[in-house]
This record gives C-alpha cells, sequence and structure tokens, in this order.
C-alpha cells in the first residue's frame, strides 16, 4: 500500500540545514493499523506530511498504490491527496463556522465528481461516528472529541486507502482519547488501513505495529504484542 | 455540479460567515463606484444641456452684443456701452461674406403692460421679420411682424405664451388690444412656446413688435441691444466671426490694438460657456472617483492579505483534502469579484441617487445613464482582478504544510 525507501528531509533556514529524517524505509501493508512512535522533535509530522503528499522528501522514493509519486505534479498530487488519503491532525482544522455536515462534505467539492448522494454519504458517515444528532451543529458548538469525530468523518467521506493521522488524541481527554481510538480500531477491524503518528505509547499501543523513530530513523518496528489486553478498556 | 459551482458556493459560504469583512471591502468599492457613477451622470447632463442648447440656437447662429460682455455669462448686453447701430448692421449684410441673414435688436425688461384690469411686467422687443426665422421663434397663432408693419411703425405686437396667461389667462388675445406703457397696441398673434433659456429666463415671458414702432412709440434708444446673424455654413463661422469683428472695427473706429466694444458669442462660445459650469465639478468628481477607486483597490488587496493570513488553516485543510492551487485561487478571487460587484451595484445606486439629488438642488444638470452602469460594472470587475489577484495568488501558493501549522 505505502512503500518508501530511503527518505531524507534536511529543512534549510538562513543557511543552516537541519536532517530530520536521514534516511527511512518502511512499507505499510493494506489492511494494517501502524503507530509511528517518538519523542516531540523528531520529524514524525514531517515523516506523516511526506506520507500524505502535503510535502516532499529531500531525497527518496515514496510508491503509494504502486504509483511513484515523484513524477506527479502538484494537482495530481491535489487530486491523489482527495482521493486516496484521508487526514485527521491534532487540531482538527474544521471550518469554524460551519456545520459538521458541510465539514464532512469538503473534500467532495474538490473530488473528480461531485456525488448525488453526497449528503446522505456525509450523513452516513457521520452517524458511523456517533454524531447523528450533532449534524447540524457549528463546529465551534462541539466539544473537543465530537470535533475530531467529525474530522474522522470527513477524513471518511472518500472513501480513502488510508488514514493518515497526526497525534488525533493531542488535544483531547482521556474519555474522546477512548472514543478516537475505538473508531480507528473499528474502521481497521472493517480493512480501513490507518497510520497514527504520536508520542504517547497508551496510544500507539492500539495499533498492530509501532515503528520507533529517533534521530530521523526508524530505530525499531515491533508488531504489537499487547493489542489483546488493549482492547479491554 | 461541476466544480466551479462548487467552488463558488463555496466562496459564497465563506463570505457569509464573514460579513464585516466583506461590508467593509463593499463599502469601500461603492464609494468608488458612486463617485464614478455620479461624475458620468453629470458630464452626461452638461453634456446634453450644452446639446440642447445649441439645438435650440441652431449651429448657425452668430450674437453681437454691445460691450465686452463675452465672458460674464450675462444673458444680454450691458446697457452702460452704447456702440452698436442699425449701419451696423447694414454694414455686415453688405461686407460680410456667408451671411444668412442680419437683424438687428432692441429690447427692454420691467416694462408694464395692461389688458383690462390685468396687469404684468415683461420683456419688449423691437424686432424685424428675419428675427423670427434666425432666432426660431415664430407665432404659434396669428401673424407675425410684417415689411408693412415695420414702414407705418404699425402698433402692433405678438405676445409670448407667458404674457398670455398673466393678461388673457383662457380667453383669446389675437384682435385684442393692451397698453404697453400706456400706449394701445393689438395683438397680431401668440409667439411658440419657448421654455427656460439655459441662463434661467422664461423664454415666453415677452412682447415683440417693429423695431421702428418701438423706436418711435416707446423708446428713444437709438443704440441696439444686439445683432442677431445666422450663417450660411456653419464650418466658416470662426472665419465669419472675424470678418463680421473687423468690419465693425472698422466701422466704429477702434484703432488696430485697442480693444473691440462689442463682444460676439458663437454656438462654440455658448457650449464653452456651459461647459464651464459643470468643468469643476465634473473635475472634482473625477479626482474623487480615482482616488477612491484606488483607495477601495488597496483596501481590496490589504483585507484579502489580512484574511488570507487568517484563514491559513483554512487553506491548508483544503489543500490537505485535495483543492488544486486553482481552486484556492479562484475561490478567493470570486470573493473578490463578489464583493466588488456588490459594491458596484450598491455604489450605482448610490451615485444614481446622489446625480438625481445633484440636479435636484440644481447644483448641476445630471442625467442618469446606463453608461454608468457600464462603466461601475467594469471599474469593479477590473478592481477585484487587478487589487484581487496578489492575495489570491498568495493564498493558493501557501505551502500546505506551511498553512496546517498552528
Ligand atoms: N518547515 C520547517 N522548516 C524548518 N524546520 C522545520 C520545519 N518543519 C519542522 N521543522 C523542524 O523539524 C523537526 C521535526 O519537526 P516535526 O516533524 O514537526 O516533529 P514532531 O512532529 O515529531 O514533533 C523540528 O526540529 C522542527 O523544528
Ligand atoms: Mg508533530
Amino acid at each position: 500500500m505505502i512503500k518508501i525507501k530511503n527518505i531524507k528531509k534536511t529543512y534549510t533556514k538562513a543557511s543552516v540545514s537541519t536532517p530530520v529524517l536521514r534516511g527511512i524505509s518502511l512499507s505499510i501493508q493494506r489492511g494494517e493499523y501502524v503507530a509511528i512512535m517518538g519523542t516531540s522533535g523528531t520529524g514524525k509530522s514531517t515523516l506523516m506530511n511526506i506520507l500524505g503528499c502535503l510535502d516532499k522528501p529531500t531525497n527518496g522514493q515514496l510508491e503509494l498504490d504502486g504509483v511513484d509519486v515523484h513524477g506527479l505534479d502538484d494537482d495530481a498530487l491535489s487530486a491523489l491527496r482527495n482521493k486516496k488519503i484521508g487526514f485527521v491532525f491534532q487540531q482538527f482544522f474544521l471550518l469554524e463556522r460551519t456545520t459538521a455536515l458541510d465539514n464532512v462534505l469538503l473534500p467532495l467539492i474538490y473530488a473528480e465528481k461531485y456525488p448525488v448522494d453526497a449528503v446522505k454519504r456525509a450523513k452516513k458517515t457521520l452517524v458511523s461516528v456517533g454524531l447523528e444528532d450533532r449534524m447540524e451543529y457549528l463546529a465551534s458548538e462541539l466539544s473537543g472529541g465530537e470535533q475530531q469525530r467529525v474530522a474522522i468523518a470527513r477524513a471518511l467521506i472518500n472513501d480513502p486507502d488510508v488514514i493518515l493521522a497526526d497525534e488525533p488524541t493531542g488535544n483531547l481527554d482521556s474519555k474522546s482519547t477512548n472514543e478516537v481510538l475505538e473508531i480507528f480500531s473499528r474502521l481497521n477491524q472493517e480493512g480501513r488501513t490507518i497510520v497514527v503518528v504520536t508520542h504517547d505509547r497508551a496510544v500507539a499501543e492500539h495499533a498492530q505495529r509501532i515503528l520507533e523513530l529517533k534521530d530521523g530513523q526508524i530505530i525499531n518496528s515491533v508488531a504489537n504484542s499487547k493489542l489483546k489486553n488493549s482492547s479491554d478498556h | 455540479m461541476t466544480r466551479i459551482v462548487r467552488i463558488t458556493r463555496e466562496s459564497v459560504r465563506m463570505m457569509a460567515g464573514n460579513r464585516l469583512r466583506v461590508f467593509i471591502m463593499m463599502l469601500g468599492v461603492a464609494v468608488g463606484v458612486a463617485s464614478l457613477t455620479m461624475m458620468i451622470c453629470v458630464s452626461k447632463g452638461a453634456y446634453k444641456e450644452v446639446m440642447d442648447i445649441v439645438n435650440r440656437q441652431g449651429p448657425a447662429l452668430l450674437q453681437v452684443r454691445p460691450g465686452t460682455d463675452r465672458h460674464t455669462g450675462l444673458p444680454s448686453g450691458s446697457r452702460a456701452v452704447v456702440s452698436l447701430a442699425e449701419e451696423d448692421v447694414n454694414a455686415i449684410l453688405q461686407h460680410v461674406g456667408n451671411i444668412h441673414a442680419a437683424a438687428p435688436v432692441k429690447d427692454r425688461k420691467g416694462i408694464e403692460v395692461k389688458h383690462g384690469d390685468k396687469f404684468t411686467l415683461t420683456r419688449i422687443f423691437g424686432i424685424i421679420p428675419e428675427w423670427s426665422e434666425i432666432r426660431d421663434f415664430g407665432p404659434s397663432k396669428g401673424e407675425f411682424i410684417s415689411e408693412e408693419d415695420i414702414s407705418f411703425a404699425a402698433r402692433v405686437c405678438l405676445i409670448g405664451q407667458t404674457v398670455k396667461k398673466n393678461l388673457f389667462g383662457d380667453t383669446e388675445p389675437i384682435g385684442q388690444t393692451i397698453r404697453i406703457k400706456d400706449v394701445p397696441f393689438t395683438v397680431k398673434g401668440e409667439l411658440k412656446q419657448k421654455g427656460v433659456s439655459s441662463a434661467g429666463r422664461d423664454r415666453d415671458d415677452r412682447i415683440v413688435i417693429p423695431i421702428t414702432t418701438y423706436f418711435k412709440r416707446l423708446f428713444k434708444d437709438i443704440h441696439l441691444s444686439q445683432i442677431v446673424i445666422t450663417v450660411e455654413d456653419t464650418s466658416s463661422m470662426d472665419k465669419t466671426v472675424e470678418d463680421v469683428r473687423a468690419v465693425i472695427r472698422e466701422r466704429h473706429k477702434i484703432a488696430v490694438g485697442e480693444p473691440d466694444d462689442f463682444a460676439m458669442r458663437t454656438p462654440q462660445d455658448l457650449i464653452d460657456l456651459a461647459y464651464a459650469a459643470s468643468r469643476s465639478l465634473i473635475n472634482l468628481l473625477t479626482g474623487i472617483a480615482g482616488i477612491s477607486l484606488l483607495v477601495a483597490g488597496i483596501m481590496i488587496t490589504n483585507i484579502m492579505l489580512a484574511s488570507v493570513s487568517a484563514r491559513r488553516n483554512e487553506i491548508g485543510i483544503r489543500r490537505a483534502i485535495g483543492a488544486r492551487k486553482n481552486d484556492i485561487l479562484s475561490q478567493f478571487m470570486m470573493e473578490c469579484i463578489f464583493i466588488s460587484l456588490m459594491g458596484g451595484i450598491l455604489g450605482t445606486i448610490l451615485g444614481f441617487g446622489g446625480s438625481i439629488i445633484l440636479s435636484s438642488l440644481k447644483v448641476a444638470a445630471s442625467k442618469v445613464t446606463p453608461t454608468a452602469l457600464l462603466a461601475s460594472i467594469v471599474s469593479c470587475s477590473l478592481i477585484a482582478v487587478v487589487f484581487g489577484i496578489f492575495p489570491a495568488k498568495k493564498a493558493a501558493n501557501q505551502s500546505p504544510t506551511n498553512a496546517l501549522r498552528a
């Protein structure tokens, strides 16, 4: 599904070069649930942005669903993000003065074709994240947990190949965190590929596989042995 | 729903969510477009007024008045200077080519006229038959002054419509006798209705009588209050003016280098005069329109730039979920165009209102014209594009990762 090879990313500011990613290779299979762990500032978001085609690596190759992303122009990358990737961010990034429903509909605006059943689909997706009675609320009227669930619904509306979540629970209390993680687990059980970036081991332990990022490299990649326990709560 | 329709809806939705910003930008454009509209309406009004004057007087009319009042815009020659005489008319007819007709005119205003127990003060014109054609001022009823009337200094007159109303009301004036300064005159006709002159004078408040009668029976005015001339060929008006000037100067024995003791007025002078009245207002409005449209444009750029910064996250998330650079550009351009057009419509309404007020307050003649609407739409679209493109491009070219940094 996702294959990267020797990805490097160096930020250059005022002629000072900071290498953040120093050659990362990994591959994620369809249907996998992967967590990328690491302390703050290790380059998790940088890696995530590269995986999501929001940013370009300084070096290295990225293959999504068998397509080498390197040759694609900006418009093609936009179309690819629209169709194949669902983003979930720590800060939700909802349009504030916009209803939950319209927020979920947003990716369809930029879809190749606007589906005739768009609203029905958006409502169904909102129901699936437990927001059936919040559809007409403005984003600014929702709690953090509710906002993040709207963001997940927005990520799901175009039926993406992969969900990329960057610290999705970073701004949430423990109850909302659990709600979000349960949704991810359920989505994964339904066959959805999920990549979660986090500094929080408790969050990472919901994934099937945990990659540890340090000093710009993956130092550890383990199948999650505690997975059975984590579904207790 | 096509992509551009979706993006347009999105653009409108975003504007609806920020009405204050939209309103401020709109107001800026509205002020600029309103002054532009007023400028055009006032120009149009001035043009129409000038053309009315020229059409009323005819493009072939040349007026000579005593004194040097050419640039004062006074409706009639100053009586303090006495210079023109009937011999001047004869000399012009004899020595100047391209003359169709020429006529001497004497007139006095504020003369008391009675009929029965009715009384009015009006202007008395002493004229010859040619005057009627030269000034296009014939009878609407009855007969005009004839050569016999001139020869016999007949006590006959034609009355203007205002005089008719004042002295006769609804009764028939022709054949009746009126007393001008207690001299009885027979009314032999009514003059055509002419309305108000460019100088604001009621042109129907007058009585015309034979110039000979004027002199023998009423006033011992030897000098003329004006000479009216029509030329054959209006394209050589300028040469004719110089020829007439030369003839009169010679007759008046004016030495080289001395100023004329008379003044001439051509249709072009009337045009200049009429424009002069509106010109300063038009210049002022043009200046205001230019400056305020520029200010509106700069305002759009600034407010849009601020908006682009404030909406960084919005731009970032749109890009992340699949908006192309062009989609973002379209969205922001559309905002500018909508706001600008709404401001333009508001400004056009305000401008039309303003110009109606200007003309009803008699500050300036102004005419509501579709040209103004067209100019408004063109100028506000232009403003939207010229001043919106920079912020819109800035929005479109933001890197998604930067735009998503909290
Ligand atoms: N656009 C950028 N320009 C320069 N430096 C950056 C940029 N983005 C991130 N960095 C730097 O790269 C490092 C990794 O950042 P990030 O990927 O956000 O880490 P994490 O998400 O793991 O906290 C940090 O030191 C950060 O300051
Ligand atoms: Mg991060």
